[in-house]
């Protein structure tokens, strides 16, 4: 009869350690590189863009889907409708600083509906959000 | 007298380490975004036909419902619309970019007529929404 090993030998320790250096640098390099935003859970594909007017903040973000449905806050409406809606919308508190996130699908008349009824709550500037195009 | 404790010195498994440190790696992976957004400012539209100013030269930017550009009532392609816009513009410090927009027509094409517009050194650009053009 042959002999077998009974014992197969026990892997080496340090074959472990490159692994985690990998996954150290990775973990370091998503850490750093990346930014973390809350997520949006309205889904719009942004539109892509070159223009950049950066500002510092906004305060309210106003999103138009693919289907030409206008969000604000919670309601989902016909962007017809959106403009009606907007008074009482902003008005709670005095909001002047409005970005709008549009589909780049989206029909673009319900984004101008949506723009005449900002100017008409008296908002005179909306920043549109797009995409880094390449 | 007393027993000195003896503290044996003993490996520490990597695992749980491992484990986390993948967890970690795992959550930021997923968490980060690596789209650049930025913000195009336009100016809200007027409601009403006593705020829009007569008296300007008034280029007129055409964004049919498939998606196609006509510049003053000439096909151009968005590549050579920004030029086509600076040349008709003339150097006219007050002259308007009157960027109509047909009903069909998606948010993209006009987020490329109002780019080329700003980047063919328009000062003041207006959007206004028809029902058919021609």
């Amino acid at each position: 009869m042959i002999d077998f090993d009974e014992e197969t030998p026990r892997r080496p320790f340090e074959t472990v350690v490159p692994l985690i250096n990998i996954v150290f640098l990775l973990l370091i390099f998503f850490m750093l590189a990346g930014t973390l935003q809350p997520t949006d859970d309205i889904e719009v594909d942004l539109p892509a863009g070159v223009v950049d007017d950066k500002r510092a903040s906004e305060d309210v973000v106003l999103y138009v889907e693919a289907d030409g449905f206008v969000h604000l806050g919670d309601l989902v409406m016909d962007a017809a409708l959106a403009p009606y809606m907007l008074r009482k919308f902003l008005d709670d508190g005095g909001i002047f600083n409005v970005a709008i996130k549009a589909d780049e699908n989206a029909p673009a008349h319900s984004l101008i509906q949506l723009m005449e009824g900002l100017r008409n709550v008296g908002v005179r500037e909306v920043n549109l959000v797009t995409e880094q195009s390449e | 007298m007393f027993d000195v404790p003896v503290h044996k010195k003993r490996i520490v498994s990597l695992t749980p380490l491992i484990d986390v440190v993948f967890l970690l790696l795992i959550f930021f992976m997923l968490a980060t975004s690596f789209i650049q957004t930025q913000a195009l400012a336009v100016l809200t539209p007027a409601p009403s036909p006593e705020e829009v100013e007569t008296d300007r030269h008034v280029v007129e930017v055409w964004v049919l419902s498939d998606g196609t550009h006509r510049l003053d009532g000439e096909v151009i392609t968005l590549e050579t619309l920004s030029d086509g816009i600076r040349r008709n513009l003339g150097g006219d410090p007050e002259a308007v970019v009157s960027i109509l927009v047909e009903k069909g027509a998606a948010v993209q094409p006009l987020i490329g007529a109002i780019e080329a517009a700003r980047n063919g050194g328009a000062q003041s650009i207006g959007t206004s929404r028809v029902e058919k053009i021609r």
